[in-house]
């Protein structure tokens, strides 16, 4: 009752033009603010969510660029731990060659081949590669092997075709044994391979380091050469710093991987401008606000002024004035909430038809964002209507 | 609750009292709870100022007002509007409604700012006694003096109080209903034991007056 007959005495529709203009400047910036949390929070489930990651996404390969210029292009000692050293890479594998003569060759008329190759060696947990049979004893002659996908690929579809050969699968591959032969003085020293797996990650033929380390002592003919090549992990390849310091220090790696990157730039700019942009609106609609509060108890301070002296508390009057306009903000708030959802549902079943994974509801920083910005509303019209009501008194 | 007057002068008044005596200004009173006191002063000699002071809506005075001991110039906010509810209520000489409710709205607002005192019904019932039923739904706005008055005296009488403040509450009445008036009111201040404190510019015998004041 006490609520009818103050709403009678308090009209709050002296400024309805400005309150609705507040309303829908409010409901765009919260919009703006709410969209930003949650395209945030998408974004990062899409880089770091364990369904979005393939095996090779934080696996990099990463070489000097070569220009031509110099005869080797290799990665010195410093360069190595400098990239050791950088925040966004967790680990660094050095990539080392063979440095002895070896031939491959079929032991098998029926795939005939002979081939000059060599071997690189890396840390097992950079390799992709998951087989009981990678690994090498001492004395042993039978050589496990990882070799390319891309390989097999160019052997599948342009190599078998042009030559008249069979197609071969992956089993097959694995089947059959590889005739190495390792020169040494002169002499050819045998021992069979073996293929073990393939690998998405790292194009190039890998041996147990083991194998490598002992083969190079025994067999070696050159120095000590550096790695031209190392594989990096981290934890994000789509990280613009870390495209930013590749290129700075005359480094390339798979562009593909990192191509991400120029995603995330645009995507962070479209964030930032989105918050922006939503801040000042909200700053403009919570000015709005306080004016058209003040406005309110301006035009009816007459009104109010008699209420307070036939009795009614400040506190009475602030409940009052607090009611008609936080239900508008909440109002608002939720309606925002709701759009932000239901675009986020609609997000959800695009995205997911690209492969591309992210949850089908909001967010909870995007409710706790919302409920923080009705908090703040509700502090400004609270002092506001604190502030002036004490001025009205007077 | 007991009301102290302490040296009590309104600035604007204080020349015109530094030379001449007077019951209330410049000196030190007390009006005991209960006490149901009548204040007689022609014209410019601050009925209205004392009253306003009283109840708190002037404060261009010197010396001290207390209620219960305590400064009223200490009482503000919502402990002023708790003694008002609850304490005292007022019958200003300008009626002071809100001209846009009607009667019945501006009666019924006082009885719900607090925990009602009465029930609703007790509007329809003293508008009876007084003779305003009929212009119970009407805005305030257009009703007569009269009939705003009789609003003003029903509105003061619907809340809780210890003490009723009348600022010449019947100058727009006639002799018959001034006594239908008084006769409510002195019925409740015995209901609530309260006091009050009433000016007018006349002597009269409506109420039985403990303390008879002039300015």
């Amino acid at each position: 009752m006490l609520h009818q007959l103050l709403k009678k005495i308090i009209r709050t529709g002296v400024g309805k033009g400005r309150f609705v203009m507040a309303g829908i400047g409010l409901t765009i910036a919260m919009l703006l603010i709410l969209s930003a949390v949650q395209i945030q929070v998408n974004y990062n489930e899409l880089l770091y969510a364990k369904s979005n990651q393939d095996s090779i996404a934080n696996f990099l390969v990463v070489a000097k660029v070569i220009n031509g210029n110099n005869r080797e292009n290799v990665l010195s000692v410093e360069e190595v731990e400098k990239l050791k050293r950088q925040p966004f890479i967790e680990k660094v594998g050095l990539l080392t060659a063979s440095r002895f003569k070896v031939s491959a060759q079929s032991p098998s008329d029926r795939f005939p081949f002979y081939t000059d190759m060599f071997f690189e060696s890396v840390p097992d947990e950079f390799i992709d590669v998951k087989s009981n049979d990678w690994k090498w004893e001492p004395g042993s002659t039978t050589i496990p092997l990882i070799i390319p996908n891309q390989f097999l690929d160019l052997y599948n579809f342009g190599f078998a075709p042009s030559q008249n050969l069979m197609q071969l699968t992956q089993s097959m591959v694995m089947a059959l044994p590889i005739v190495l032969n390792v020169s040494y003085q002169g002499q050819p020293v045998r021992f069979t391979g073996k293929v073990v797996g393939f690998s998405d990650r790292i194009s190039s033929v890998l041996v147990p380091q083991n194998f490598l380390a002992l083969a190079n002592k025994q067999f070696g003919t050159q120095g000590d050469v550096r790695p031209s090549r190392v594989v990096i992990r981290t934890n994000d390849p789509g990280n613009p710093e870390l495209v930013k310091y590749l290129k700075a220090n005359d480094l390339v790696t798979d562009a593909d991987k990192t191509r991400f990157s120029q995603y995330r730039r645009i995507v962070n700019t479209v964030v930032n401008a989105s918050w922006l942009t939503g801040a000042v609106m909200l700053l403009f609609a919570l000015l709005v606000f306080s004016l058209f509060i003040q406005l309110t108890i301006a035009s009816t301070k007459n009104e109010i002024n008699l209420l307070v002296t036939i009795g009614a508390s400040p506190t009475q009057l602030q409940r009052f004035l607090m009611k008609q306009f936080l239900p508008a903000n909440t109002v608002i708030t939720l309606a925002c909430l709701l759009v932000i959802a239901i675009l986020q549902y609609v997000l959800q079943a695009f995205l997911s038809k690209q492969n591309m994974y992210v949850s089908s509801w909001i967010d909870w920083y995007t409710v706790v964002a919302a409920a923080l910005i009705l908090v703040v509303l509700w502090l400004v019209n609270y002092t506001t209507i604190k502030k002036y009501i004490k001025e009205t008194e007077k | 609750m007991q009301i102290q007057l302490q040296q009590v002068v309104p600035v604007p008044l204080k020349e015109k009292f530094s030379q001449r005596r007077s019951d209330i200004w410049n000196t030190n009173i007390t009006f005991d709870a209960g006490d149901w006191i009548k204040i007689v002063a022609p014209s410019g000699t601050g009925k209205t100022t004392l009253l306003n002071i009283l109840y708190k809506v002037r404060h261009d005075y010197e010396g001290e007002v207390q209620w219960d001991n305590r400064d009223l110039k200490n009482i503000s906010g919502d402990h002023l509007a708790k003694l008002r509810q609850q304490h005292v209520s007022v019958i200003f000489q300008d009626l002071r409604l809100f001209e846009n409710l009607t009667a019945r709205e501006n009666i019924e607002l006082n009885r719900v700012l607090q925990q009602p005192f009465y029930e609703a019904a007790m509007i329809d019932e003293m508008a009876g006694l007084l003779g305003i039923t009929h212009i119970l739904n009407q805005r305030a706005g257009v009703c007569s003096y009269g009939e705003q008055q009789r609003i003003a005296i029903i509105r003061a009488l619907v809340q809780p109080f210890e003490w009723l403040i009348m600022d010449e509450p019947f100058s727009h009445l006639d002799i018959a209903n001034t006594r239908k008036a008084a006769d409510l009111i002195a019925m409740e201040c015995k209901k609530r034991k309260a006091g009050f404190v009433l000016t007018d510019l006349d002597e009269d015998s409506l109420f039985p007056y403990t303390q008879v004041f002039s300015l």
